[in-house]
Formats: structure tokens, sequence, C-alpha cells
């Protein structure tokens, strides 16, 4: 189909997604593909790094409806890689979901965006989850990717795993019942501090885009239908080291005996494998649980906090303080944390700024 | 089960473990018996209706009080608190009571202070004895005072109260005397009678040893019904025409069915606590608590708060260690081995205050009836290691 044969067709029907020309000329879109863009909705989870890349993409794309849940304001340090935010965001103290909202709405005043500034957990995502065609993850752990993939099949609705760090990235499309899922992958999520995180290892802002790009290629397949066009591997890349695999996952799903897709018990929906925060008894600090069983290296973390602040240990605890934000939002945060993985975070009686500490810093 | 290897000592919250009776006592009425008490009229209401009245007898009997009616049946101390504060108290009441009470009687009566409706004097105690000059408690009474309000021991510290000298004092300016009875009740001695306490609020699961959600407010014969308005109306079984909560104890404080299967498991608490004579246990937890305070004191880097001995006190104390926080040594006791204190300020921010402890608060350890030396044995020698 020529560009004029567009212009024609959606003369008659829907003159308002002329400005997508350029993606309807792909003729598995097409017209048809475009108005199932326009139709649909997409929860995004987290809207950092990752979620701002998709956010920008799908918004640009014309998908009809994005849910854009995050927990964080914007940081200086942010404006490297979270390419929907500015200097202006963060003199006016924006939280990112907000920010994101507010420049989509520049970007294409066609979607509608529901901005949620949340800590997202098992006890509220299905309040955001039901309804949407696709579940993205924009997230920086694990549990709540486990999260998101328990809700994914329990819902039968697809989504799209995404993670990064430094030069590497991760990817992969489940689709409940038909791939692999998640757990069927990764089993159960790594102990506290075991991975390093963007936060204390670093992340290129071209790693973000990669993985964000594969993933928003990966949401448009599914959300205009064209399912046989749908990834089935789990990419995988080190684009310093111009490492890229396809890794075939799909005898995965045979093998293991996954709890969440096989069994249809959501451990982590259920709130039973969720860390539990608790605001201490005392002055302005949040306890961070992991469930039982885990263990951490103090030696291994120290190392990475280094990155940011002067972590000390005995060999009962560590004890790190870390600066974030500027101005007037600048804040100290003192993080200690125990060999089972607990933490008391100190300098916030706010559960979520807890939660973001302790995924950046530890990470899980 | 975890639990089965932690050393539990954070009694002065709620005691564990329970007295195997409490368990087979609340199993039983609920297999058996637990359909709603009184209202219906079958056998099995009216036995659920007699169990509700023999534990109200008994523990009537266990505080010194002549009327098992006035025992009202509440969810716990703070209940039965609230339950005291919001009948009694009329505009423009004067309300005294200390620095060393827990939030379950401070809030409540702070809140009607910043509303206006009463007026609030807070009697500080002495940071070295832990307690309150009864002294004091006078000179703050004036014309408008209505009632004085203190807890009998302090959750922070563990001090026993002067209750009968405070209570003969109010009893002598016509001032109504309540007790906050929620870490003696089952150790130390109460007699509503001879300690002149007008009302008694407790919890069930503390000392008495009962499960959660238990607890009681008893109203002596000094508060007459029509002195209380009832905190919560609602269903009382009996009297259905009346268009008002009936004025009647205990019906008129008591509205909605009551947490049957756990008074079921308070009485056997109670009589479990009775047959091993609190007197008995109370020296038991005194002398873990001397033990603990004469190895603490040996101890440079621990800082000790309130007297540095175990008599006059229930079985809590609270301290401090050079270099952590208390959520921070509390965090690593549980961490590393399993011992289970409370670190913080014990929802009582202004005994902190007093102490000199606000606002990170202390550690606080609370032996209770079933710890044995070698439970304060294992928590010396972890703080041996910690500050090794």
């Amino acid at each position: 189909m020529a560009l004029s044969d567009i212009a024609e067709q959606l003369e008659k029907s829907d003159p308002s997604l002329a400005r997508y020309n350029r993606q309807m000329l792909w003729e598995p879109i097409g017209i048809a593909g475009q108005k199932k863009l326009k139709a649909s909705r997409v929860l995004m989870v987290g809207c950092g790094a990752l979620g701002t890349v998709l956010a920008n993409t799908l918004a640009r794309a014309g998908v009809g409806h994005l849910t854009i849940i995050d927990r964080d304001f914007i940081e200086i340090n942010n404006l490297q890689r979270q390419v929907l935010f500015d200097q202006q965001d963060i003199a006016d103290q924006l939280p990112k979901a907000v920010a994101a909202k507010k420049k989509i709405a520049q970007i294409n005043s066609d979607v509608q965006v529901e901005a949620v500034v949340a800590d997202v957990n098992h006890t509220n995502i299905l309040n955001y989850a039901g309804g949407c065609d696709l579940l993205l993850d924009g997230t920086d752990n694990f549990e709540t990717r486990f999260l998101i993939n328990d809700v994914s099949i329990k819902l039968n609705i697809p989504w799209v795993y995404g993670a990064c760090i430094s030069a590497m990235g991760l990817a992969m499309v489940i689709r409940p019942g038909i791939t692999p899922c998640l757990r069927c992958v990764f089993e159960t999520v790594p102990p506290p501090g075991m991975n390093p995180t963007c936060d204390t290892a670093g992340v290129l802002g071209p790693t973000v885009n990669i993985v964000a790009s594969w993933q928003a290629m990966e949401a448009l397949k599914l959300l205009t239908g064209n399912i046989n066009a749908v990834s089935r591997y789990l990419f995988s890349f080190d684009c310093w080291d111009n490492r890229y695999q396809q890794l075939n996952v799909a005898k995965a799903r045979d093998i293991a005996d996954c709890p969440a897709c096989k069994h249809h018990n959501y451990e982590y929906l259920s709130g039973k494998f969720a860390s539990s925060t608790t605001t201490l008894c005392g002055r302005n600090a949040v306890q961070i649980s992991q469930p039982a069983g885990s263990k951490i290296n103090f030696e291994q973390i120290a190392v990475g906090l280094k990155a940011v602040g002067s972590p000390s240990f005995n060999k009962f605890m560590l004890k790190c303080t870390i600066n974030e934000g500027q101005g007037e939002r600048q804040r100290q945060h003192e993080l200690t944390l125990f060999a089972d993985g607990r933490a008391i975070i100190k300098g916030t009686n706010d559960a979520s700024v807890a939660r973001a500490i302790y995924s950046k810093y530890v990470g899980a | 089960m975890v639990a089965q290897e932690v050393t539990y000592l954070d009694n002065a919250a709620t005691s564990w473990p329970k007295p195997p009776v409490v368990a087979e006592a609340m199993s039983r009425f609920l297999a058996q018996d637990a359909a709603n008490p009184g209202r219906a009229g079958h056998r099995m209401a009216v036995a659920a209706e007699r169990m509700l009245d023999t534990v109200r007898k008994e523990l009537t009997e266990f505080i010194g009080g002549n009327d098992l009616h006035r025992m009202i049946w509440t969810m716990n101390c703070t209940d039965a608190l609230n339950i005291a504060f919001k009948g009694l108290l009329r505009p423009g009441d004067h309300v005294i009571t200390t620095t060393l009470e827990h939030n379950s009687v401070s809030r409540p009566l702070q809140a009607m202070s910043d509303s206006g409706f009463i007026t609030l004097t807070r009697v500080d105690f002495s940071p070295s004895t832990g307690l309150i000059n009864p002294d004091d408690i006078r000179q703050a009474i004036g014309p408008k005072t209505r009632l004085i309000a203190i807890t009998h021991a302090s959750n922070v510290v563990g001090t026993i109260q002067p209750a009968r000298d405070v209570g003969k004092i109010a009893r002598e300016h016509g001032v109504k005397f309540l007790l906050d009875g929620a870490q003696t009740i089952g150790v130390a001695p109460i007699n509503v009678q001879h300690d002149y306490i007008d009302l008694l609020a407790f919890p069930g699961h503390k000392s008495l040893l009962g499960p959660t959600g238990t607890g009681g407010l008893y109203v002596n014969a000094t508060v007459k019904i029509d002195e209380l308005t009832a905190f919560r109306e609602g269903g009382t079984g009996g009297d259905s025409a009346s268009p008002q909560q009936p004025r009647l104890f205990p019906y008129f404080l008591e509205g909605g069915t009551p947490n049957t299967v756990g008074i079921a498991g308070l009485g056997a608490a109670g009589e479990y606590v009775r047959q091993h004579v609190p007197a008995k246990t109370l020296a038991h937890e005194q002398a873990l608590v001397q033990r603990l305070l004469d190895a603490l004191a040996e101890i440079e880097a621990v800082e000790v708060y309130g007297p540095s001995t175990a008599a006059n006190r229930v079985g809590t104390i609270s301290f401090n260690v050079d270099g952590y926080s208390p959520q921070e040594l509390g965090g690593i006791l549980d961490e590393a081995f399993s011992i289970a204190v409370r670190p913080g300020l014990h929802c009582s921010p202004y005994a902190h205050k007093s102490l000199g402890s606000f606002p990170d608060g202390t550690v606080r350890v609370s032996p209770g009836a079933f710890n044995t030396e070698a439970d304060i044995d294992k928590l010396l020698e972890a703080l041996r290691e910690v500050t090794a």
C-alpha cells in the first residue's frame, strides 16, 4: 500500500491515524494494525531507564492507553539514560510517572496516559493489570518481575521481560500457556545482593535503548496481532564485547515443574514470597525483610556500594550512608544490612522509598 | 517452624509460648460450643453464655472485684482504655496521667485534649527510680480533675508504680482512678477494692497468658452506670425491643458478639496463671532480670535505663549498646542469634524522653513465665560477642 492509498482510506475511517503513515506503510502493521494499537491498553511497570524508552516508543507508535506506575522521583543522574525526562522536571520535583505523562502529552496527545505514583506490589497490581492487553517490564528488581509473571499467567496477558546492567542486556516475551514463563527460566529470585545493580555497577545509555527497543518491537508485534513474528528466544547481549545471542528456551517449559505456569500457584501475587516492610518503632526507619532462607555476602555488596558511599561491615551487619537527590529533595539514607538480607533503611518512614533504595543498592 | 528455635524475650508485648491448655480450650470450644452466646436460647448458645460468665466470674475474683457483670470483655487493653476514657469523660474535665504511659493511654487522652474536650496534665517520673511520686499527682489535682489514669508498671523499664497510694489520693479527692494493668495483670497483685481502683483495663495476651484479641475493663461499683456513655452500641442479645443500648452491665458496654473462642482460651490461661501462683511467677521473672542486670553491669558498652535492681519491677528492662542503634542490635540478635527482643520506643515516647533515650529508644528485654536462666545466658553470650 502506498502513502496515497493510506491517506485515502484514513480519510473515510480515522484521519487521526495519518501521523503514523510511516508505520502503516509496513505491511504487517498497516491500517488494521494501527487501529489495533489505538485500541490497546498497556501496563508499564516502572518508568526509569527501560520504562522511559518503552513509554516514549509506544506513545509515538500510537498505543491508545498507557498506565505508567513508578514510585520514584527524578534525579540528575537519571538523565544520562532516562529519555523522557529533563532538568526542568527535576527543578519541578516531579515523580517519574507524572513527568512521563506530561512529556507524552507533548509528544502525542492522542495517547491516554494514567500516571500512578506508587510502589507496585502484590496488594495493588491486579487493580492496574486488569483489562490490559500487554504488561511491560521496566522494573529494576526480580521480585516485581516475578509478580508481573504471576499476574500475566493468572490474567492470561502476555508480558515482555527486560533487564540491563552496564553493557549487558536480557529480554524475553512471555505468552502464558505458549512460551516458558519467567519462573520456568529463572525459578526463583536471586538472593539479595548477589547481582550487581545499575546503581552499584553502572549502566550505559545504549544498553538501555537496545533492551527497551527490543521489548517495544515485540510489544508492537503482540499488539498488532503479528503473533508469528514474536520472538520465542531469550535475547541476551553484551554490546561492549560485541556478543549477541538468542537462547532457545522453549524446552524450559517442558522441563520445569513451574509453580506459576504449570501449577497456577502464584507465590508472588499471593504475597507468600514477597519481601515485607515494617515501619520500625523509633525514628524514621523502615525494615525490609526477605523470605526466610536468604543469605548475603557483605564483602561482595560492600564492593558495589563503594560506588555510592563508604560501606563498613562486621560479621553481623553492613552499614552505608547513601545520599540521594539534589537541592530541597536531597536526603540522606542510612542502609543497615543483615546477613539474612533484611535491611533497615533510616531516613524515611515511606515503605516505597525504602524498597526503591533496597532495589537500587542491594538488589533483589 | 522457625519459632521453635527462637529465644523469646518479648513477653511485655505478647507472652509466648502459651500453656497448651489455652489452645486446647479454644479448640474444644470451637468444636463443641462455638455458638452465639445467649441470644438464641438453644443449648449451645446457653453453653457459650455460661462459659463467658464463668470466666467473667473467675477473673473478677482474681482482681478483687465483687460483681462479675461489671467485667466487660474487650478486644485488648487499648479497647478497654478507649471504652473507659470515651465513656467517662465529659467536656471540660481535667485528667492527670504520667509520662510513663503507653500510647494506648497517651493517644486517646491527647486527642481529647487537642480537640479541647478535656485538659490534660502529664506528671513526670524519676528516671533513676522509674517511679511516679504520688505527691506530684496530688499536687496536680484541681477543681475540674475527673480522672487519674496511670499505668501499673512501665512497659519500658518495668517498674511497678505505687498504685494504691495514687488510688487513695484519688478517692480522697473524689477523683476517679483508672489503672492500666497491661504489664502487671497475671504477675503483680491487683485488687480493685484494696487499691481504690475505679476502672481497671487489662489485656488477655500478656501475663495472663491468653490469646490475642482478648482483654477486659472492670468497672468498679464506685462508677455508676449513669456516669458512663457507651463507646459503641449494638446487639446485646437481650432487651432487643429497646431502641437504646440497655443500661445493664456488661451489655451496656459490650455491643456485638464477643470473642468467645478467645475468652475460652483466656479462661484456661487464667486458671493456669492462678494455679502457678502469680507471686511465684513474678519472683521467677525478677530473678531472671536480676541475673541479666548483674551481668550487664559488667559489660562496659552497655547502658541500662532505670534502676539497677529487679525489686519492685515486672520482668522488663531496657538498655542500649555503644555503636549500635536499638534497631540494629535487635536485628542482630534476631538474625544472628535467634533471640527476639523489642527495640525502639515501645509505644511510650514520653517515657523515652524522660529516660534520655528518645528518639531512637532502647532495646527492651522482657522474660516471661516460661523463660529460663539459659535464655538469659544465651542473650548475655550474644551481647558479649557483639560488644567484643
